[in-house]
Parts: C-alpha cells; structure tokens; sequence
C-alpha cells in the first residue's frame, strides 16, 4: 500500500520531469542548431508579432475594457457551461430513458430563465 | 429516483422553485409588493411539507416513525440524509427567512427595485442551508455550502454603493478562502477514508488500520483543522471572523439578519453532522480545538463589542461571542463521546444544547435584528447615538428590542437564559468546568455593552421627535420573534424534547 502510494508521487515527478524538459530541449535545440548554421538567424517584423495569423493587434495588451464587455461574458458562460453539461448527456442519452430527458429539461428551464431575466432586464442591449 | 424520493427532497425543490418563481415574476409584475407574498407562499410551502415528513418521522401518521426517512437507492441515496436532525433546520432556516422577509417590507424601498433579486437570491441561499444540514457526504456539503454563500455575497452588496459593495466583496473573497481550506480538507480526509460519505469517514476511523496510510493520523489531523477553519468562517469564529463586522455593518439590514442568524445555524448544523458522525467516536482531541475557539470567540467578541457605536457592528461582535457560547456545546460533544462508558441524556447534552442555543439564539437576535430593521429603514441611521429617547418615539420597538438584547444577555424569563444555562451545565458535566466559568465571565461582561444600548433608548434624551412608523408586516414578525423568544424561556420543555430527539438521529449518538 505504502509503496504503492508513493509509486504514484514518482509517476507524477516523471510528468513533471517531462513538463519541464520537452521545452527547455526545444529552446536548448533551437540554440543547437543556430550554432550548427542549420537555423539561419534572420528577424522579421512578421516574425516578431505575437500571432503569426490573424487580426493585427490594435493597442497594447494593458488597454482597459469596457465594462459592458462583462455582462456578455456572463451570458457565454450560461450557453457554454449549457453545451458542456448537453454533450456527455446526449452520448449517454440512449441508457438513461425518459428520467434523463426530464433532469435536462428542468436544467435548460433553469437556464432558459436566467437568459429571460438578462434579456428583461436589458442586458442585450447596448447602453 | 422514486416517488418516495422526490417527496423526501420535495422542500428543497419547493423553495428553490420558489426562487426561481420570484425571477420570473419579477419580470412580468409591475407591483413588486406581490412578489414578497409569492416569496413567503414559497416558504410556508417548505414549512408544511417538512412538518409532513416530520409527522412521517414521529409516526404520528400512521406507521412506526423513523428517525431517518432514507433516501431509495440512486444517486441521491448517499449524499442526503433526511433525519429529524435535519428536519429540525428545515424549520429553523424557513422560519428565520419568513421573519426577513416580513420584516424587510419597509426597506425594500431602499432596493431601487431590486425586489425580485433580493427576494430570490434569499430563497437560494435558505435553500443551500437547508441542503447544508442534511448533506451526508463531503461533495455534496460543499455544493450546499457554495450554494449558501454565492447568493449571500451577492445580497450584501445589494444596495450597491460603497459600503454595500465592500461587504459583499469581503464577504465573497472570505468565502472563496474558506471553501479552499475545506476543500483541502476535505481532500485529506478521502485519502484517508478513500470515501466521501460521512459515514464511511467514521466506519474508517475506527477500523483498525489494515495497511498503512502514509501520515495516517496526521492526515487526519490536519483535515479535520482544516475542516474546522472552513466551518469557522460560517459560523463567524475567532479567528476567522474578521469579516463580519464590515460584512453587517455595509450589508443591507435584513441581509445582516438572516447573515447572522440562518447562515450560522446552517454552519453548525453541518459541523455537528461532520464532527459528531464522523469524527464523534474518535479521539482527535478535537474537542479541546473546539474549546479553544470557544473562549477565544466569546472572550474577542465580547471585548471588541464594548467599544462600538453602531449597533450593527455591536451586533456583528455579538454574533461572534455567541458562536463562542455555541462552540462551548460542540466541545461538549467531544467530551462526551470520548468517555464512552456514560449512556443515557448525557451523551446528548452537548450535541442538543448546541441546537437548543441555536433555536433560542435565533429568536433572540431575529428580535433584536427586526427592531434594527424598522428603525434603520426610517431613520436611515445605525449609529447608537441616534436610538436616544427610543421610547418616546416607539416605545413597543424600544421595548422589544430591550427584550432582544436581554435575551442575548441571558437574563431569565428569555431564550437565551436556558439555552445558555444548558450549555454551560452540558460542559460541567464532560469535564469542562473552565470553560463553562469563561462563559459566565463572559456573559457578565457582555452585559455591559447590551445595557448600555438600552440606557442610550431609555434614559438619553430623544434626537428628534417625530414617532417612528411601521407597517404591520414588520409588527407581525417582531410580535412572533418576541413571542418565540418568551416562549422558550418560560416554557422550554418542548424545545428542549425536540432538540433530543434531533440531536438522537445523528448516527454518533444512537451508537
């Protein structure tokens, strides 16, 4: 038992052990390489930017947001936390019968209610 | 999920759907004085299907009576226990949101309209209390608990200005602390038991240790500290109490009240399930960890409350030297499910003070909270200065709220008096006669900061003299507070019966 219990501690000190040089060894790598003239050293604008796609970054990352942005993000979470919960139901759905069916009604009721009372109390709107 | 089942779980379901009534309402109704009565529709709802399940308990309908109504087989079946332990909360917790609400009538128009969140957000909260203190299993105490705290940081900050927005801010950074230490506990606590139901936490305890666990007893040690720390933000302990005063002072008043009264029973009716069914057959010592918090909430809370000039602060101080009182009983569990060898009342002396204290204690300060409630909602002011010359403006408010702070000192014909009398008693007799000695110290001292609010009403000249008007919901929650308060100090047989038998469904005593 008491092997056992440490075996597991051991596991996780290989994951991080890995964790630790899969990026040290491509950074390590990248140098390697550089010095053997395999990675020629040529700097770019496009190469310097954070995305390589993509919108071109307007402003520094510090900017502020706007608040309003807030009760949006709110909003997402009530549909996102919804699809988390709708998916492992609807592949679980055939051995779980009519009890199932009505546990996740009841919860998208809920949902349903909380995303009325957003949009009652003018929320969606842009003020 | 049977029948049976969704009868068993049917008061929940019908103060939560309640809740969620009230949302919707609120979006259709243009007379928001409606909702409030949809509100305690809601409530007396849950008060008569838990008195039902009670009857189904007691047998008085037919039947045997069990003292638990076990949930069928599924997936509830583990994590809810419906005993007359929790039944006995049900009430409490119902009841002290019904009396808010009554009470908070008049200042709902502070709300800005906000009606129908407050309304609501206070049948979730009343809600996960009642989940808290039937909840068998560590998971599902902590989703009653999160469900407990999340709407209660977000009605303390309600009227959303500055201090408002501060006590709720405290209230939710406080609570998220205290959910990690649990949560760490908790962890502890399953590595150990290598279960989560409370239960199986106490089979495993007393099973002799087939193979070694690594840190064995210290890992249990250290869970159940941790546990407690997590337990002591609820219940407003020292040293984790430093959030209530700001918490009750910017917090809208009714807020503050069910904060103070409902929230705390809920704490504790999770705290003894844990420690008295999971750890009670055990010798952790952690009884003397409870003994400690004791005095040090009473002695704190009580020194601290001397010096303040705004009643809901005193009030908040108070609070916490009553959490101290009512540890006094939880270390009296420790004590007598340690010596094992003395059946009979006394093994349930600790354990039934504590739920006698809570009933008594709820009253008591539901009085005091609803007088607060009906002066701060006229005169705009919680400054104890201000409540000069009470009587002359309102005398019944000033004499209830004398009456309040009375019981909350344990001054005879009061709750508070037995409650504090039993608790104390209940110590003596599993050894620990210091600690019942600090808490009549600590009774005597409290008195002076309690008189000296009631000589502020009586004696001071009044500030101004226009009379303080009410309406005559807030007079029906003040006359049934009172009532109940007087009621168990005169005739406190009943509570008493009904806190034993509570107190016998908790698996550690019927042992």
């Amino acid at each position: 038992m008491l092997e056992n219990y440490f075996r597991q501690y051991g596991l996780a000190a290989i994951f991080l052990l890995v964790a630790f040089l899969v990026p040290v060894g491509m950074l390590a790598g990248s140098w390697v390489f550089s010095r053997l003239g395999v990675r020629p050293a040529k700097p770019s604008p496009v190469k310097d930017a954070p995305y390589e796609c993509g919108m071109e970054p307007i402003g520094g990352p510090w900017n502020r947001f706007n608040f309003r942005y807030y009760a949006y993000a709110l909003l997402f979470v009530i549909f996102g936390v919804e699809v988390v919960f709708l998916y492992p139901w609807a592949v679980r759905f055939i051995q779980m019968e009519l009890f199932a069916l009505i546990e996740m009604a009841i919860f998208i009721l809920v949902l349903a209610a909380a995303w009325a009372y957003a949009w009652r109390k003018g929320d969606l709107e842009w003020r | 999920m049977s029948s049976y089942d969704l009868y068993l779980i049917s008061p929940y379901l019908a103060v939560a759907g309640t809740g969620l009534l009230v949302v919707l309402l609120d979006l259709v109704f243009r007379r928001k004085g409606l909702l409030a009565g949809v509100a305690l529709a809601g409530l007396a709802l849950g008060l008569l299907l838990t008195a039902v399940q009670a009857r189904d308990s007691l047998g008085l309908g037919g039947g045997s009576g069990l003292p638990n109504l076990a949930i069928g087989p599924g997936l509830l079946a583990a994590s809810l226990a419906v005993d007359r332990f929790a039944l006995f909360f049900n009430v409490l917790v119902l009841a002290a949101a019904g009396i808010v609400i009554l009470a908070s009538v008049d200042y709902l128009e502070r709300m800005r309209g906000n009606h129908g969140e407050f309304l609501a957000l206070l049948l979730f909260s009343a809600t996960g209390m009642m989940l808290l203190s039937a909840a068998a299993e560590l998971i599902t105490i902590y989703i009653a608990l999160e469900l407990t705290t999340l709407p209660l940081a977000a009605l303390a900050a309600l009227l959303m200005d500055r201090n408002s927005s501060e006590a709720g801010l405290k209230y939710l950074i406080v609570g998220a602390i205290s959910s990690a230490l649990m949560l760490y506990g908790m962890a502890l606590l399953f590595g150990f038991a290598g279960t989560t139901s409370v239960e199986g936490i106490a089979a495993a305890l007393l099973a002799p240790a087939q193979q070694p666990v690594p840190f064995g007893s210290y890992a249990v040690l250290a869970a159940v500290a941790l546990l407690l720390a997590g337990f002591g933000f609820k219940i407003a302990a020292v040293p984790f109490q430093m959030w209530v005063p700001d918490v009750y002072q910017g917090a809208p008043a009714p807020v503050a009240a069910f904060l103070s009264v409902a929230s705390k029973a809920a704490g504790f009716a999770v705290l003894l399930r844990v420690f008295y069914t999971g750890f009670g057959d055990f010798d952790w010592h952690w009884g003397a960890l409870a003994a400690g918090l004791a005095a040090a909430s009473m002695t704190v809370g009580n020194l601290v409350a001397m010096s303040q000039t705004n009643i809901r602060r005193l009030l908040g101080y108070s609070t916490i030297a009553h959490a101290g009182y009512i540890l006094i009983g939880v270390a009296a569990v420790a004590g007598t499910s340690a010596s094992q060898a003395s059946p009979g009342s006394l093994t349930t002396a600790g354990p039934s003070s504590v739920l006698f204290y809570l009933a008594a204690y709820v009253a008591a300060n539901l009085t005091a909270f609803v007088a607060v409630i009906a002066i701060s909602s006229r005169i705009a002011s919680d400054r104890i200065s201000d409540y000069a010359g009470l009587v002359q403006r309102s005398p019944f408010l000033a004499a209830a709220l004398a009456l309040a702070l009375a019981a909350l000192i344990g001054i005879p014909p009061t709750s508070l008096f037995i409650a504090k009398l039993y608790v104390f008693s209940a110590a003596v007799h599993s050894g620990l006669a210091w600690l019942a000695l600090v808490g009549v110290i600590n009774s005597v001292v409290s008195a002076y900061y309690y008189i000296k609010v009631i000589r502020v009403m009586f004696l001071e000249p009044p500030a101004a003299q226009e009379r303080i008007h009410i309406s005559p919901t807030v007079w029906a929650a003040l006359a049934l507070v009172v009532a109940a308060t007087l009621w168990m100090g005169i005739a406190p047989a009943a509570m008493l019966g009904v806190a034993e038998g509570a107190v016998r469904a908790l698996s550690g005593v019927a042992r």
